[in-house]
């Protein structure tokens, strides 16, 4: 069974089309991507998903079937629009919002505490929330998506003004979840900062799907024949098997590009015979920036 | 419905717990106590009652007021309006006392007075409620100067008419002699406009803050639209009769006390009936009132905007206090009798009627059927569109949205 199956959804509101027959299916225990440049509908989608609002046409099931409200328990949501109360302490706002999400009253504060210790926010757990850092806001977030145990996590952006250090402890956190076997689907636009994490992705432009699949298989269709070269020797103009080569930056790093027949591993003993030091050789798969760009460009689609 | 009941309990104790709701809760029956203190102790000389109203006189209603009269009727001042009257023999001296201001005003009553019946009064500005006074100090000076051979007739004209009113109506009511009795209308008025448009604004104000903290979306998640509905409106309506019952229990207290400064009797009280048909308006007009509050929380995008938005709600409740004079003096008037059935205005204009005089039992019966079906309509409203795409949306608030949303054509 699967954990989200999104058949054909189209949502319009008034003239402007947000999303136009999307289809994806999320996995149980996989990291999925939603992807897209901002405005692309992902939001839509995840709200769509999440029964929010209703599709214009299309279905969507979680966990086998329609949206109810002992299944709402059992999802937690960090919307791209982070929100909390402003005007209570921090832990009567944690324990409100786990309350809604079905926790008994002792059991929310047991498990607020706990998370508030491992995120540092014990000492400010009576402060007001308009009183606390945005890293710390964002920290309260992420709480309150994860504190009622969720089997399926929604993150909306989840790296949106983050600095290094906590975009890390999001990532360390996402994993985690993913090791406790929860299914996790992250939506951003932010391609490059979920290319490490992600198992399946669908990319969505201009409210329609334009690529979906797994991670590695989609790179592997967009991959050119080519390889990354980094050494300080110089290399020859011509190698057996090397159509065209380009220096890629000052670090003694190139791309060469392959005659189609030659396999990587051919030109690797080639370049051992030329007797060149070899620092790193490694097959070039094209990032998922380039890879949108290249998809929206040969469907003719704009994008901003 | 376990989560209806949250939302309830938080909005309660949040509400409740907020420093400006404890504020207003306790301020406005201590205004009402110091007011009465003062009011009816305005005359005794102790402590700091003596001191407020030091305070709430004016300098000017100190000093005398200066008298001249030519045709001799008035020939020296009564001991009991010494300190009240001076009396002069030149035109010239009361003249420079007025401009160095030793006496607030200066009656000149010419020779031809009998005759005329003209005084002619210097004053440096105009104030009309202390003119009124002086006035009639000075009509009763010459009244008695003129009767002083007819000491009886003198008597009669200087005493007001004693009116003892028999009522032909079944239910106890109030002295209408009594002071209060005048009053009271006016205060169950305020009150009640106070309670119901305090608590509806707090519903705007909950959910406008939560669109503007963001915290909807997660709500969305986790409850329905209507449950968050329902939750806040029971919550609210609560708040405002913990409020109905703080006020007017302070209020009876207070007129128990002020019954001791004004020496009225102890058992003075509002027939039992009000407060039946009280809470009964109160519940109805609260729901009517929350639930276009909330209508219009859903579809503002921001505090500033939600207060323009209000302010065309509020109009309706503001015509019954802009026209509470005319209702409370003919209280089965046409006017009093429309505004009260019309369901915008009748939670607060019925009331006034009802502390004012007795209303036909019909009349209320049909207030109340019209405002029941007013609320529910209002309800259904909004409950279509209170909905996630409008909770949602950064769209400007406009009066022709809100008429459409109200009419289901958005």
């Amino acid at each position: 069974m699967n954990t989200i199956e999104v058949n054909n959804i189209s949502k319009t509101f008034g003239s402007q089309i947000a999303l136009d027959q999307v289809s994806f299916e999320v996995k149980p225990g996989e990291i999925f991507g939603l992807l897209g440049p901002n405005g692309a509908g992902k939001t839509t989608c995840i709200r769509i998903v999440l029964d929010i609002f209703k599709p214009d046409n299309g279905s969507v099931k979680i966990f086998g079937n329609g949206m109810s409200e002992g299944k709402k328990d059992q999802i937690g949501y960090l919307p791209e629009e982070r929100g909390l109360y402003q005007d209570i302490n921090l832990e009567e706002c944690l324990n409100y919002l786990a309350l809604l999400k079905g926790l008994s009253s002792s059991e929310s504060h047991k498990r607020i505490n706990e998370y508030l210790v491992r995120f540092n926010l014990d000492e400010h757990k009576k402060k007001k929330v308009k009183e606390l850092s945005k890293g710390m806001q964002q920290k309260a977030q992420l709480i309150t998506t994860l504190v009622h145990d969720p089997k399926l996590v929604i993150i909306d952006e989840p790296f949106s003004a983050l600095d290094p250090v906590n975009t890390q402890m999001v990532k360390d956190i996402l994993r985690e979840q993913r090791d406790l076997g929860k299914t996790i689907v992250m939506c951003t636009h932010q391609m490059h900062q979920v290319e490490e994490l992600c198992d399946r992705l669908v990319l969505i432009n201009q409210g329609k799907s334009v690529l979906y699949g797994a991670l590695i298989e989609v790179q592997k269709t967009y991959a050119g024949h080519a390889i990354h070269i980094r050494t300080e020797d110089q290399i020859p103009n011509y190698l057996p098997g090397m159509k065209e080569i380009k220096r890629l930056e000052n670090h003694h790093l190139y791309q060469v590009d392959l005659d189609p027949e030659v396999f990587p591993q051919e030109f690797l003993k080639s370049l051992v015979a030329a007797n060149i030091n070899i620092d790193q050789f490694e097959i070039a798969s094209p990032t998922l920036d380039e890879i949108f760009i290249q998809v929206v460009t040969e469907s003719g689609m704009k994008y901003e | 419905m376990k989560k209806t009941l949250i939302v309830l309990k938080n909005e309660l104790l949040t509400t409740i717990k907020r420093k400006s709701f404890i504020l207003t809760l306790l301020l406005l029956p201590l205004i009402g106590l110091i007011f009465t203190i003062v009011v009816g102790n305005r005359d005794q000389t102790s402590g700091i009652t003596s001191l407020i109203s030091k305070l709430t006189t004016t300098e000017e209603e100190n000093l005398l007021i200066g008298l001249m009269d030519e045709t001799k009727n008035i020939t020296e001042i009564p001991d009991k309006h010494k300190d009240q009257i001076k009396l002069y023999t030149t035109q010239k001296s009361a003249k420079f006392d007025l401009d160095s201001g030793i006496i607030k005003a200066f009656y000149f009553i010419p020779e031809d007075y009998v005759q005329k019946g003209k005084i002619v009064v210097y004053r440096p500005d105009f104030n009309p409620l202390s003119a009124g006074n002086d006035n009639y100090l000075i009509e009763t000076l010459i009244n008695s100067a003129l009767l002083s051979e007819n000491p009886e007739i003198m008597n009669l004209v200087n005493t007001v008419p004693e009116f003892k009113t028999e009522l032909l109506t079944p239910e106890p009511q109030r002295d209408p002699e009594h002071q209060l009795t005048f009053f009271l209308p006016y205060i169950v008025t305020l009150l009640f406009y106070i309670v119901i448009l305090g608590s509806s604004s707090m519903m705007l104000n909950s959910i406008t803050n939560e669109k503007s903290n963001r915290v909807i979306e997660i709500l969305l998640t986790s409850i329905t639209p209507m449950q968050l509905l329902s939750g806040k409106i029971v919550a609210l309506g609560l708040v405002g009769l913990l409020q109905t019952i703080v006020w007017s229990g302070t209020g009876l207290f207070i007129l128990r006390l002020s019954g001791r400064s004004f020496a009225l009797p102890i058992e003075f009280q509002l027939p039992t009936s009000i407060l039946v048909w009280g809470i009964i308006f109160f519940i109805l007009g609260f729901i009517l009132y929350a639930s276009l509050m909330a209508g219009v929380g859903a579809l503002v995008s921001n505090i500033k905007e939600a207060s323009q938005a209000t302010t065309i709600l509020v109009i309706p409740m503001v015509i019954p206090l802009v026209l509470l004079a005319p209702v409370i003096e003919n209280s089965n008037g046409t006017l009093a009798v429309i505004l009260s059935l019309f369901p915008f205005t009748s939670p607060v204009s019925m009331m006034t009627r009802l502390s004012a005089g007795s209303v036909p039992i019909w009349q209320i019966m049909l207030a109340i059927i019209l405002l029941l079906f007013s609320a529910y309509w209002i309800v259904r409203s909004v409950s279509g569109f209170f909905r996630a795409q409008y909770l949602l949306s950064g769209k400007e608030f406009k009066i022709k949205y809100f008429i459409d949303a109200m009419l289901g054509r958005i």
